[in-house]
């Protein structure tokens, strides 16, 4: 038997072989903790950087859905069309030179519709701001399908701004044409299966909040607007037309919406197909065109080149997703629909001198709206996290989530540690043997009292909450350098309360500095890693922002360098509060359209970095 | 810090700040959250069954109502079901579960009243877990108070409540049967702290049969009460029937659902009687190891039901955790408090967040949702295997240096 034994395993004691396996993993795990984190660190801001990246793994675009079928039907669009579009382009401009309210212009649109004879209604909204009052009228007309019953539908929409400069006042002239007289042109053909509605929504993206919110029948406290008075069936898919120029060179495709939704990636990919193939026009993400080769530094060898430019067009994109998916913001009209579950995007008309005009867009819709048409559930679940680097190539969530989470797991090893640490004091009461000593080796436990810390951390975040109330009250908004000024001072000055704790007895228990930028760690690692899931730029940025800031953070001794700390912690945490346009676009994005990214940056991560700031300040 | 935790202010307070947050009307917009009712404890079915039952219709002829007809019989004859009403009532039984944990607390202790009781009744009264299932208005704060109360009274040595506060609470949810263990132990011995002295059973076996007898005729009258109440035995399949061949499949925070939505039909009955055994078999070692403490052995055991029952509602963990106030003497041999609170952490901002992705926003699915509730999982299993640690190392004395002590 014994001899069995020996043969399965070590000899000795099976529970102290045990023991000491574990003690030595442990004490390995300890001695490289650092070692782990700043790996972790490295790694994961390292993939970050690598995002662009052409050598990280990213895949071809495909069509998952076999149903959609896209580009694979004629398109009857043509030069009569076209000539229709004209007319009605020609129409629209006389409404802008005349000045026409949204009113009037809403009216004229909807008497368009009606001589078509489809249905059509106008709807007059009417949001109250801290801003002010926003008004506006939109145009609406529902096409019922020939073959079924009206349980489903489709959207094509035009906003009467387009999103030029993200919605500066340039007029989408040529895009509300487009749909007008895509609405003459569909009417023709009996093989809809799901009924068309097309929106001519007033201003940027207000007019499509309003009718979005009454279609759906959701109130807003905000808002007064009509009910609609035509309504179909569950809208699944929705087509955005952006056509602000006088002809176009490239499609662009511009697809994230409000709180970091993104539609389906099979919608994108069949209209990048079909744009390509039946439209005959090159595809962009957003607007961007590929970066000229000229400005790259000289000294660089020639064969770097290509792959210098190729990973700095990338970037672009990468980052310019980053830029409205972080902050929650979508990038044009169609980002409001997918709070609504339904599919959107939006089809950008890049501003060129040729050579595509109504002629290519008519085809590139007619044969879109045929492909959106075939399905018969909705798109599937698993296509929704991606992020595109290049028209034709995207991320699997595999390949870029990985980099949060890296630095969310190093965050918490770093809490983890600074906790355990916290239970333990060297015990100076042993006498040192000699003189330069490290005091001890013998090692006396301590209590850690978390009541103190998590007091302190349950008032930054009610801190933020009070924050947040402040800035959306209209007195704030009417005088903003003195109130944020104001603000800042108020909130440093009540986040100085908290050094009221009582202090502790560091030789019996942990002090709270320790205790509280544990706990901090902690949780900062948890928002982070769960962030990720919901939107991964803002837990890629709440990251960055984070992860060194706060695992660095600590008490000195001299006076002058801890209000240093403290200060850049203030800053880094409530900076923010002076950039006043990026301020207040984003509390007219909560009011309006409900982003709850100000929230966000109130209520989490601010009190977060207060926190850190605060560890600096408490007596270590 | 401590002498500010009276129980004649903490009490009051506290129940006043529920009753507040009670009729706001948070609890219309909780009330269809899968992680806070089941189809077992849901509000809405309760009120589906008593307007058929007040019709005239057989509720249990149909497949959604699963209450047991106690429920019934109490709110259409002595309580009425207007939400603000309903509100007050579910708060109150959350408030009388407080007051049941503090009186365990003092009965253990042996004291009539204790710096700590304020404490105790926080810990109750501020578990998001229990305080956000009575604002949903499940039914699950019923089943909690019935625990509690019925421990109370067997740890105050009042045999007779007891019992009938265990078989009222048998007909509110079948699983709690594995309590009855423990619960028996407890009447028959004592509830004060033997943690630190395992012994060998000190209590008077003699009385466990009658009280077993009690329990059964306790039992006994309330289903022939819910027969003539119902009108016939069709409650039985429905109610008692359901958390033992799961008929409906709605996500919940338990481990059941998803395993029942993948499986082959013809392998149903054979996993039904699985998980069902699976849940039995932890009665007899959890009774024996603890039979010198069987207020712990109870407390483990909530928190096994707590884990894998086939109906479970956030509030079954949140009453296992909240009663870890009750023994503070094993706080110090925990070996990992802090992992299990960040488990906990994690799940509960991931199961709300995975539903919404799943169900609300569509851009995830089922797979997701029960990723998370594994997670939930994990932590209850990361603090129940604490306990049971804590609970039997604890025995071995203070940590001496130079020596570890090993599970065999």
């Amino acid at each position: 038997m014994d001899r069995i034994r020996a043969l399965l395993g070590p000899a000795g004691d099976q529970n102290l072989n045990r023991v000491r396996r574990r003690q030595v993993f442990v004490s390995n795990l300890t001695r490289r903790i650092h070692f782990i984190k700043f790996t972790l660190f490295f790694v994961g801001y390292l993939w970050m950087l690598a995002l662009p990246s052409p050598q990280l793994p990213s895949r071809g675009i495909y069509i998952d859905e076999n149903a959609l079928g896209p580009g694979q039907v004629n398109t009857y669009w043509n030069w009569g069309d076209v000539a229709n579009a004209d007319r009605y382009l020609e129409q629209l401009e006389g409404l802008r030179d005349s000045n026409a309210t949204s009113e009037q212009r809403a009216k004229v649109l909807m008497a368009e519709f009606v001589k078509l004879g489809i249905p059509a209604s106008t709807q007059h909204y009417m949001f109250t701001s801290s801003t002010g009052k926003l008004e506006g009228t939109n145009a609406y007309a529902v096409l019922s399908s020939p073959r079924t019953s009206g349980t489903e539908a489709m959207v094509i929409s035009a906003s009467w701004i387009s999103r030029t400069g993200e919605g500066d006042g340039t007029l989408n002239l040529r895009g509300v044409s487009t749909v007008l007289a895509l609405a003459n042109f569909l009417k023709r053909y009996s093989l809809w299966a799901k009924d068309i509605v097309f929106v001519i929504s007033d201003n940027y993206v207000d007019g499509m909040q309003a009718w979005l919110n009454a279609y759906h029948g959701e109130t807003q406290s905000n808002l007064q607007a009509d009910e609609l008075e035509l309504t179909s069936g569950v809208i699944w898919t929705a087509l955005n037309i952006d056509y602000p120029g006088h002809s176009f060179s490239h499609l662009g495709i511009f697809h994230e919406g409000i709180n970091g939704r993104l539609p389906n990636q099979d919608l994108l990919n069949s209209f990048h197909h079909i744009s390509k193939w039946t439209g005959g026009v090159p595809v962009l993400l957003y607007d961007h065109l590929d970066s000229p080769q000229s400005d790259i530094p000289s000294w660089i060898p020639s064969n770097f080149h290509q792959e210098i430019r190729e990973y700095r067009y990338r970037a672009k994109n990468v980052l310019r997703h980053i830029g409205y998916q972080a902050r929650g913001r979508g990038s044009g009209v169609h980002g409001l629909f997918h709070q609504f579950r339904i599919d959107a995007f939006t089809m950008f008309g890049l501003p060129a001198t040729g050579p595509h005009g109504f002629h290519a867009i008519g085809r590139v819709v007619e044969s879109t709206l045929r492909t959106t048409n075939n399905l018969l559930e909705r798109l599937h679940a698993s296509f929704f996290f991606y992020i595109l680097t290049t028209p034709e190539r995207f991320l699997k969530i595999g390949s870029f989530l990985p980099s949060a989470v890296l630095i969310s797991i190093a965050m918490m090893f770093g809490g983890l540690k600074i906790w355990s640490d916290a239970a333990w004091i060297p015990d100076t009461s042993v006498p040192l043997e000699k003189e330069g000593d490290a005091p001890g080796n013998k090692w006396i436990q301590r209590s850690r009292p978390v009541i103190p810390a998590l007091s302190i951390m349950l008032y930054t975040h009610i801190l933020g909450t009070v924050l947040f109330y402040a800035l959306t009250i209209s007195w704030f908004n009417n005088n903003q350098i003195v109130a944020s000024t104001l603000l800042f001072l108020m909130v440093t000055t009540l986040l100085l309360c908290a050094l009221f704790v009582p202090d502790q007895d560091g030789k019996t228990s942990a002090p709270v500095s320790q205790l509280l930028k544990a706990l901090n760690l902690c949780f900062a690692s948890t928002v982070i890693s769960i962030t990720t899931v919901v939107n991964f730029s803002l837990a890629m940025s709440l990251a960055i922002l984070l992860g060194i800031p706060l695992s660095i953070s600590s008490p000195s001794q001299s006076r002058p360098l801890r209000r240093a700390k403290f200060a850049s912690y203030i800053l880094l945490g409530l900076g923010w509060i002076f950039a006043s346009e990026e301020l207040q676009k984003a509390l007219w994005d909560w009011e309006i359209l409900r982003v709850w990214f100000a929230p966000f940056v109130c209520i989490v991560y601010t009190p977060l970095v207060l926190q850190a700031g605060l560890v600096c300040l408490l007596p270590s | 810090m401590k002498a500010s935790l009276d129980l004649g202010i903490v009490f009051p307070v506290l129940v006043a700040g529920r009753l507040l947050l009670a009729l706001t009307n948070l609890p219309d917009a909780l009330k269809h959250d899968h992680q806070l009712s089941s189809p077992l404890t849901s509000y809405l079915n309760l009120q589906e069954g008593i307007y058929l039952f007040k019709n005239g219709i057989d509720p249990y002829s149909g497949g959604v109502f699963r209450h047991s007809p106690l429920f019934l019989a109490l709110f259409t004859t002595v309580l009425p079901t207007s939400r603000t009403i309903s509100s007050i009532i579910w708060t109150l039984c959350d408030a009388v579960g407080a007051w049941a944990l503090v009186q365990i607390w003092r009965a253990r202790q042996r004291v009539a009243q204790s710096s700590r009781d304020g404490l105790i009744a926080a810990a109750y009264l501020l578990n998001p877990y229990l305080f956000l299932s009575t604002l949903s208005l499940s039914t699950s704060p019923f089943e909690n108070m019935l625990a509690l109360l019925s421990f109370m009274f067997a740890a105050q040595g009042s045999a007779s409540p007891s019992l009938l506060a265990a078989a009222l609470l048998l007909h509110l949810s079948l699983s709690s049967i594995l309590l009855l263990a423990p619960l028996v132990l407890l009447l028959a011995s004592s509830p004060v702290s033997q943690l630190a002295s395992p012994r060998s059973f000190s209590g008077n076996s003699q009385k466990i049969k009658p009280l077993l007898a009690e329990f059964l005729a306790y039992t006994a009258i309330l289903t022939v009460a819910s027969t003539l109440v119902s009108g016939g035995w069709a409650w039985v399949p429905q109610t008692w029937g359901a958390s033992l061949t799961l008929p409906d499949l709605t996500p919940n925070c338990g481990l059941w659902w998803y395993f029942f939505t993948e499986m082959f039909d013809h392998f149903r009955p054979f996993f039904l009687m699985v998980f069902s055994i699976h849940l039995l078999i932890y009665t007899a070692p959890i009774c024996i190891k603890f039979q010198y403490d069987p207020l712990y052995a109870a407390f483990i055991l909530l928190g096994i039901l707590g884990t894998f029952k086939s109906y479970p509602t956030m509030a079954d963990p949140g009453l296992f955790l909240s009663m870890i106030a009750v023994f503070p003497e094993i706080y110090p041999y925990l070996r990992y408090p802090i992992v299990t609170t960040l488990l906990h952490l994690h799940a509960a901002l991931l199961m709300p967040l995975f539903h919404h992705l799943w169900l609300n926003q569509g851009t995830a699915n089922a797979n997701f949702f029960y990723a998370s509730t594994l997670v939930f999982a994990c932590a209850n299993g990361a603090a129940l295997t604490d306990c049971i640690w804590a609970g039997l190392r604890i025995a071995i004395g203070e940590p001496q240096e130079g020596f570890v002590v090993v599970q065999e």
